[in-house]
């Protein structure tokens, strides 16, 4: 009995040591099982004007081993579609709403005086839609923003009203990459902010190493609380002027002195060889495309040293963020970034074919800028690419930036992090700009306001969750019968399933809608208007219901973007002081007839 | 050469005036050439207030010397100018403001009113 006592003390004394463990154990089983894993870091990467075959990745000769990295460990996209230019891409990027209904519809720097008169044709993003920022930092997130805003300067406009907390922002469309200078005249000065504060830049700026080193300041400058962040790295690479590192343009040299034509065959071919366009894929020669044969040995040279200058600046940008993806790995924040890379547009083709004439020397010379062929690229000097080599950064699409064609829309998407299941795939579906503001609101656990936030109405998004493409649970988000429609400045598309329909007027275009199937011909070379003509009538109908629903405003008659350009240029710079001549004419007006009359009497 | 003097005077007046209605129009043009920088509020109404007033009541105050030759319009301009150039000896020796160059400006035209409303005045 005694002994049985004891046995059954000892038991109850193991079992009252052993309870509490056991609870704690129970406890901490508990809350390892429910506590919410760390949200995913986002870096939202917007290069400026990148043509669809610029980085290795994609078909280039360029050197971007760190975005080719990122592509290797990621989900490349060969049908990825953003705006044809600059601000409303960034308006639907950063909203997942139409860029006519987010206020956007063009750049306000190529807007006719007859569209502006309308409040949906201001070119500044409207109150009326919400920014992946604000619901990002709504649910926890930081939020910063180092690069090229262009979305409105005034007053609520600027990013740091538009949910991003840290900010340095350059507001107008374009800026010199070595210090604060316009590149046109339709700006005084290079209009760069800091957290809404007008910002003088360092004396040591250049554009793409400034942009990452804000940014790592930024995302240290909170990383202790462990709360996830959003930066969003809009670069100035590869926008007029191109500018570049003098170690970078020397890479380049006689890289391209066999012409745009070697040029743009050689990349179409890569592109196939990588798998990013069908094996048959076939290109149109754009009319802008000038013969190589016929150049002298000087203007070779010069148009060699023009594209040098380019890779360089796209390759100085790769360095670039290759610094802040190691830097992620050193501070134990890649494993938990999502990673996404892209361009507003496609390649830029405005630079002049024949930049040392005359005309074209108004403009850089009246910035100061000079054009000599040795310090091409460098501090001081005015660097373009020609339309012909713009062709060749574009291969093998066609047209370019300011274009509806698939030159000027389809461009680079790279997203690489957590839940990327598909390391070093391609995907063929096909995808749009206004999908990645809900794809990263998805990954965030966010939802998106429907048709209201913080009790005003706004615009829902329109885009689609990329996520199930992303962890391969499906091949496409978009089927047969949903229909995409875009308008630039009279310019338009409708996609729908495999084709696209087409309009292009002005110089470039016929004024007759086109119907192409841009998965089996990305190169539009194949019309497909006739032989299939109740589709063509169906995506017509799909089209002016789109541009009736975003309320798409017709432009004025013999509308062109570069006369536009040079109007509001023009106007700018003569508006003042045609009106400084006006009121002092008023004001001399009653002495001069005094005078008259006086003279008469005597 | 009351023609000259005409002529001179009006050409003054004008460029006067137009420095004006910079200041109404483009205040942000015409202020670094004044070494000034634009301020807000209260500041920026005194100083585009104050700065068009002064040049707009110059050159309106002799053109209506030219015109009606009454010389006390000659008179004002010549001792608004002349008080300028006296301000800023002031603020140079006192205030450790800069000896601005304008102050030859301001007295070559002050005197030259002088003399304008002696060739261009009319006697009552």
């Amino acid at each position: 009995m005694p002994f049985r006592h004891l046995f059954f003390l000892l038991v109850l004394t193991a079992l009252s040591n052993a309870l509490p463990t056991a609870a704690e154990s129970a406890d901490s089983v508990s809350a390892s099982s429910f506590a919410a894993p760390k949200r995913p870091n986002i870096v939202l990467v917007l290069a400026d004007d990148l043509g669809f075959s610029d980085l290795g990745s994609y078909g280039g000769e360029i050197n971007t081993p760190n975005l080719d990295a990122i592509a290797e460990e990621g989900l490349r996209f060969s049908n990825y579609h953003t705006a044809a230019n600059c601000a409303p891409a960034r308006a639907m990027l950063l909203t997942g709403v139409d860029a006519h209904l987010a206020g956007v519809p063009n750049i306000p720097e190529m807007l006719p005086p007859e569209l502006q008169q309308y409040e949906h044709y201001q070119g500044v993003l409207g109150d009326n839609v919400v920014t992946v920022a604000t619901l990002l930092e709504d649910a926890g997130y930081h939020t910063y923003l180092a690069g090229k805003w262009h979305l409105g300067a005034g007053p609520g406009k600027l990013p740091s009203q538009r949910g991003f907390e840290r900010t340095v922002a350059l507001a107008d469309s374009g800026a010199d990459n070595w210090e604060q200078r316009p590149y046109i005249p339709l700006y005084d000065k290079a209009n760069w902010y800091a957290d809404g504060e007008p910002y003088q830049l360092p004396d040591d700026f250049y554009s793409s190493r400034f942009l990452v080193d804000k940014t790592i300041e930024f995302i240290d400058g909170n990383l202790a609380d462990g709360e996830p962040f959003f930066a969003y790295l809009p670069l100035q690479a590869v926008h007029i002027p191109v500018q570049a590192p003098q170690t970078y343009i020397d890479r380049y040299r006689g890289v391209y002195q066999e012409g745009w034509d070697v040029l743009r065959e050689a990349r179409r071919s890569r592109s196939i060889e990588l798998g990013l366009v069908p094996p048959d894929t076939d290109m149109v020669r754009m009319s802008t495309t000038d013969d190589w044969s016929v150049l002298s040995d000087e203007q070779r040279r010069y148009e060699s040293k023009r594209m040098a200058v380019y890779g360089a600046m796209v390759e100085a940008m790769d360095h670039h963020l290759g610094r802040l993806f190691d830097h992620l790995k050193s501070v134990d924040e890649y494993d938990n970034t999502l990673i996404i890379f892209t361009s507003d547009n496609g390649a830029e083709a405005s630079g002049s074919a024949d930049p040392l004439s005359f005309a074209a020397r108004q403009v850089p010379t009246s910035l100061g800028y000079n054009l000599d062929y040795e310090s091409l690229g460098l501090k001081g000097s005015y660097n373009t690419i020609s339309p012909s080599f713009a062709s060749a950064a574009a291969s093998p699409l066609s047209l370019f930036k300011f274009y509806a064609g698939e030159g000027g829309m389809r461009v680079p998407l790279i997203i690489t992090g957590p839940s990327v299941s598909k390391a070093g795939e391609i995907s063929h579906a096909f995808s749009f700009v206004t999908d990645i503001t809900p794809t990263l609101l998805s990954f965030a656990g966010v939802t998106a306001p429907n048709d209201r936030y913080r009790g005003r109405a706004v615009e829902a998004v329109i885009g689609k969750d990329l996520t199930p493409l992303i962890t391969g649970e499906v091949d496409r988000v978009y089927n047969e019968t949903d229909s995409i429609g875009y308008e630039l400045a009279g310019h338009a598309a409708l996609f729908q399933g495999d084709y696209k329909l087409l309009f292009t007027r002005g110089a470039l275009g016929d004024g007759h809608w086109h119907l192409y199937d841009i998965v089996r011909d990305p190169g539009e070379t194949l019309d497909l208007a006739q032989e299939q003509p109740a589709r063509m009538q169906a995506m017509l109908s799909a089209y002016q219901r789109y541009a009736r629903e975003n309320k798409v405003l017709e432009v004025p008659e013999g509308y062109s973007h570069t006369k536009q350009l040079l109007i509001n240029v023009v106007y700018h710079q003569f508006k003042t002081p045609a009106l400084i001549a006006m009121l002092t004419a008023l004001i001399l007006l009653p002495f001069w007839v005094a005078y008259r009359m006086k003279k008469r009497s005597t | 050469m009351k023609r000259v003097f005409s002529f001179v005077v009006s050409l003054l007046a004008v460029l006067f005036i137009v420095m004006g209605v910079r200041w109404l129009i483009a205040p942000d043009g015409i202020a670094p050439e004044f070494g000034l920088i634009l301020g807000d509020g209260l500041g920026l109404s005194s100083q585009i207030g104050d700065m068009s007033g002064y040049f707009l009541f110059l050159g309106i105050s002799m053109l209506l010397g030219v015109v009606t030759g009454h010389r006390p319009w000659f008179y004002a301009a010549a001792i608004l100018l002349s008080l300028t150039a006296v301000g800023r000896t002031i603020a140079w020796l006192i205030h450790d403001a800069a000896l601005a160059s304008q102050i030859r400006s301001e007295i070559v035209i002050a005197v030259l009113l002088l003399i304008a409303s002696r060739v261009l005045g009319e006697d009552d």
